[in-house]
């Protein structure tokens, strides 16, 4: 392991959330996601792993070396980590070739020369060695923060949401060459985001972390297919959520039957968790569910679709099949694997979070 | 800027406004036109004699105190913004008050202190021996210590605001480069503090060459010293105005270098997530030793000065021996500071609000000539104000008249540097809002334009005030005969060392001049 976190947590500090019981691990060249709303303490385990923030208990290692401990915090100079950060910190009075080298002091000036002409051949910024930062456009200024840090040929690349100052548009492709530019170093690296898009396209393993706590770390299929906890399932994808009993091994829904495949006793009040792309509908004069509403979204159509019991599902259709608010629909569920939660004993949790009780259910 | 509807630039505000600029420019070109024709003999005869040394006294003089109050103003920035210890945020305030004292007032106290058979020489006698000798205050040691200790504060407040402002994730993303805390201090942090230290030190260089006070009692020759020595000892304007021109040029230079790097430093502060910094905590012996650091410190330029001013004062009063005319300068003092300011706001109005309203290229001109008292020192303002008057209107010259007018030209630049905030956040949207909610223009001015502009106002009358009060080289080349004012008396007396006779005016002055200070040091401390 190039990198492990065991039962990280940290101290309440103010502006700082607290992480509690954190662990994970990284081998070499994988690609690590920490995924989570803001304040929920993905930074902050960044941080930790930089060496910025002391532990309050638990061990972290890189290179199967211990580095923090609640009795010892290796300085941050001492570690070889590589730091992007999100508003890329570019030292302003410094050009981009000085940027680039800012770590080597260590090499003599002929190899300090050859290694930032590598760097920024790499990342395709020749031409560009005398400017200064703010001459530089957002994604390279992005590129040049990459060569910074990766040129000192760092144990694990951190980068905490590194594509949120970039046009939307920008950000695909820079993902794509970041991704590639990683898989081409074989460098181990942990990323912060906030975007499960980003996390998909980039992770190897994915950590959802939610107040403080890691929910699920896992690939990302089967953090999009087999979530953990309903908080998962509903921040890696829009999620509907429809109350069923167990009933003779089978999950009694009213739109339909599933298998009770995480082994709940009969008579439980369960949920099933359906994503829009599990469900079909077809219109169909007799049936009582109803479309809602339709958003077209380009290479889709998401249909909210209306249920007797006043639930809603939402539909993925091909961009084409268009059917007008209003129109009595079946519904078809062509699940793969279905993802019961145990229903919580009152209505639903406060403040409009999804309170049950954590299960999983696998195919 | 948005603007709707246009309403036309009202003639009578913009005459007001350029006869304004025009009054105010008027001294500096009237300067430059004498200095520029003045006969070459003049010239050279001033190069040969004084100007070599003057030139050389008023350099090493910045450039020492440039040096002491980068020490100073830096080191302590450093600490009161990154350490922890017991008592930081009353040090962090208390670091500005040397600026409440006036150079007369430091200088004349280090007269008594530097001074032959002074304390510290004893001390240093008792410490070294008897023959060991203390620099004198007449000398360019004891100029740059007096002028290091009155202006290191500048250096202080704006490093410090930089280092408040500071974006953590530099000093953090160096870190992970491998630098050590020494490397990332002077390779990343001081290099990007840079503008605010020089913004600093440009303001601090121009405060030294501009200062009469100090330099005139430590009698230390720098061009002010001597344009007054030209004005009054020998009445020769023409070689005034050439010393002048020069100083003038010397002043601009630092004024636009101040001016350029502060709108570096705004360029400098790249946006980004804002991190309170780590402050680091010393330990006992570490708080000790900060503690002790600032306290010699605020000690050696507020603590002893304030305290020997006291006892003087107290033992003046005791042996009857405070001036019986004293009330009577109190009210001179106020008399003259009362109208200059009144009248310097009621002149910059039109001024401020047309460059903001109407901006153009004229309206704009008169703002930024006004601003020309900046580069104007004291002695000089009062040169060129002599030769007016004596030329265009002599039965107004020696009336308090004249001395108004130099403080206006003298302290309307820190008044509209005030004002124009105030009068900006007026938009003309607000204004046509309350005129689409049934105001008049007159209720609109009374019910919106004035309680908005009013804190502003108000607070740059105040602050003129409190400069006027303790303005020295105008008032005493241009007041009216046996017409004294407080600061006027600490002068005179300080000059024939009459330390107890200067203390109670000297006393009264600094803490008169508090109020402006916070009211300054508060604006400038929300904007950290």
């Amino acid at each position: 392991m190039v990198l492990e976190l065991r039962k990280v947590s940290c101290a309440y500090e103010k502006g700082r959330p607290a992480i509690a019981d954190v662990s994970l691990s990284a081998r070499e060249g994988e690609i690590l996601c920490l995924l989570g709303p803001s304040g929920c303490g993905k930074t902050t385990t960044l941080r930790v792993i930089a060496g910025f923030e002391p532990v309050a208990t638990g061990e972290v290692y890189l290179e199967g070396r211990l580095v923090s401990s609640p009795d010892l915090l290796t300085p941050t100079e001492a570690r070889r980590v590589g730091m992007v950060f999100q508003e890329y910190a570019l030292f302003p009075h410094l050009r981009v070739a000085e940027n680039i080298a800012f770590g080597l002091r260590h090499l003599t000036a002929d190899q300090r020369d050859a290694q930032v002409q590598t760097m920024i051949a790499m990342v395709g910024l020749t031409g560009l060695e005398r400017r200064f930062p703010h001459e530089l456009s957002g994604g390279q200024q992005q590129r040049v923060a990459l060569a910074r840090a990766l040129a000192q040929k760092p144990v694990v690349l951190l980068l905490d949401e590194p594509f949120s100052n970039l046009d939307p548009d920008m950000t695909g492709r820079m993902r794509e060459d970041l991704h590639n530019l990683l898989m081409h170093t074989k460098t181990t690296a942990v990323l912060v985001t906030h975007d499960h898009d980003e996390a998909f396209a980039m992770a190897d393993r994915i950590a959802v972390l939610n107040n403080g706590r890691v929910e699920q770390f896992d690939t990302p299929e089967a953090i999009y297919h087999t979530p953990a906890t309903p908080f998962v399932a509903d921040f890696v994808g829009q999620a509907d959520f429809i109350p069923g009993l167990v009933q003779n091994g089978k999950v009694v829904t009213e739109i339909g039957e599933f298998p009770n495949q995480a082994g709940f006793q009969g008579g439980t009040k369960v949920v099933v968790m359906i994503r829009p792309d599990d469900v079909h509908i077809a219109p169909q004069e007799q049936c009582s569910a109803r479309i809602l509403a339709r958003q077209f979204r380009g290479s889709e159509n998401l249909y909210t679709v209306g249920l007797p019991s006043g639930h809603v599902v939402h539909s993925s259709e091909t961009s084409t099949s268009v059917y007008p608010v209003g129109t009595p629909v079946e519904l078809q569920i062509i699940a793969t694997h279905t993802v019961l939660f145990e229903q919580p004993e009152s209505p639903r949790g406060s403040g409009g979070t999804l309170a049950f009780t954590p299960r999983r259910g696998h195919a | 800027m948005y603007q709707a509807i246009r309403q036309p630039l009202p003639i009578s505000l913009s005459l007001v406004s350029l006869a304004t600029a025009a009054a105010i420019g008027l001294p500096l070109l009237l300067v430059c036109f004498m200095a520029l024709t003045a006969d070459p003999s003049v010239w050279s005869r001033l190069w040969n004699t004084r100007i070599p040394e003057l030139l050389w006294n008023t350099g090493t003089l910045a450039l020492g105190v440039s040096l002491g109050t980068f020490l100073l103003g830096v080191s302590l920035a450093r600490l009161v913004t990154r350490y922890e210890f017991p008592g930081r945020t009353v040090w962090e305030w208390a670091l500005v008050l040397p600026l409440a004292m006036p150079t007369y007032v430091l200088a004349y106290v280090y007269t008594y202190l530097l001074g032959t058979g002074g304390p510290v020489e004893s001390i240093w006698r008792w410490v070294a021996g008897p023959e060991a000798q203390v620099f004198s205050p007449h000398s360019f040691a004891g100029a740059t210590l007096v002028m290091t200790l009155d202006t290191f504060p500048f250096v202080y407040l704006l490093t410090r605001a930089a280092l408040l402002n500071f974006n953590v994730s530099y000093e953090e993303v160096a870190r992970a480069c491998g630098a050590s805390r020494a490397d990332v201090w002077l390779r990343v942090t001081l290099p990007l503090l840079r503008p605010a230290i020089v913004a600093g030190l440009s303001l601090v260089i121009l405060y030294v060459v501009s200062d009469f006070g100090a330099v005139s009692l430590l009698r230390y020759q720098t061009f002010t010293y001597a344009v007054y020595q030209q004005v009054t000892g020998r009445y020769d304007q023409t070689a005034g105005s050439v010393l002048s021109l020069l100083l003038v040029l010397f002043a601009l230079i630092f004024l636009l270098a101040e001016r350029w790097f502060r709108q570096r430093s705004r360029f400098y502060q790249t946006t980004g997530r804002y991190r309170v910094p780590a402050r680091k905590t010393g330990g006992a012996f570490g708080s000790l030793l900060i503690t002790g650091y600032l306290g010699l410190v605020l000690g050696a330029s507020f603590g002893l000065p304030v305290v020997l001013l006291v006892q003087w004062t107290v033992s003046a009063a005791a042996e009857g021996t405070v001036d019986p005319r004293f009330v009577g300068f109190i009210w001179n003092s106020i008399l003259l500071s009362g109208l200059a300011a009144s009248a310097a706001v009621l002149l910059g109005t039109p001024l401020a609000y047309l460059a903001s309203r109407w901006p153009s290229k004229l309206t704009i001109l008169c703002l930024q000539a006004a601003y020309a008292g900046y580069v104007l020192p004291g002695p000089v303002g009062a040169l060129a104000l002599l030769v007016l008057f004596s030329h265009l209107a002599p039965f107004w010259y020696g009336t308090i008249l004249v001395l108004i007018f130099a403080y206006i030209i003298h302290f309307l630049p820190a008044g509209l540097q005030t004002m124009e905030p105030a009068l900006q956040q007026v938009t003309p949207n607000l204004e046509e809002a309350a005129r689409s909610l049934g105001l008049t223009t007159l209720g609109t001015l009374r019910r919106v334009t004035l309680p908005l502009v009013r804190g502003g106002f108000v607070a740059a009358w105040v602050l003129i005030f409190l400069q006027c009060m303790k303005e020295l080289p105008a008032t005493l080349l241009l007041r009216p005969v046996g017409f004294d004012t407080l600061a006027v008396r600490v002068w005179l007396e300080a000059s024939e060392e009459y330390f107890q006779l200067a203390a109670p005016a000297a006393l009264l002055i600094v803490i008169m001049t508090l109020p402006a200070l916070l009211l300054l040091v508060s604006k400038d401390w929300r904007a950290a």
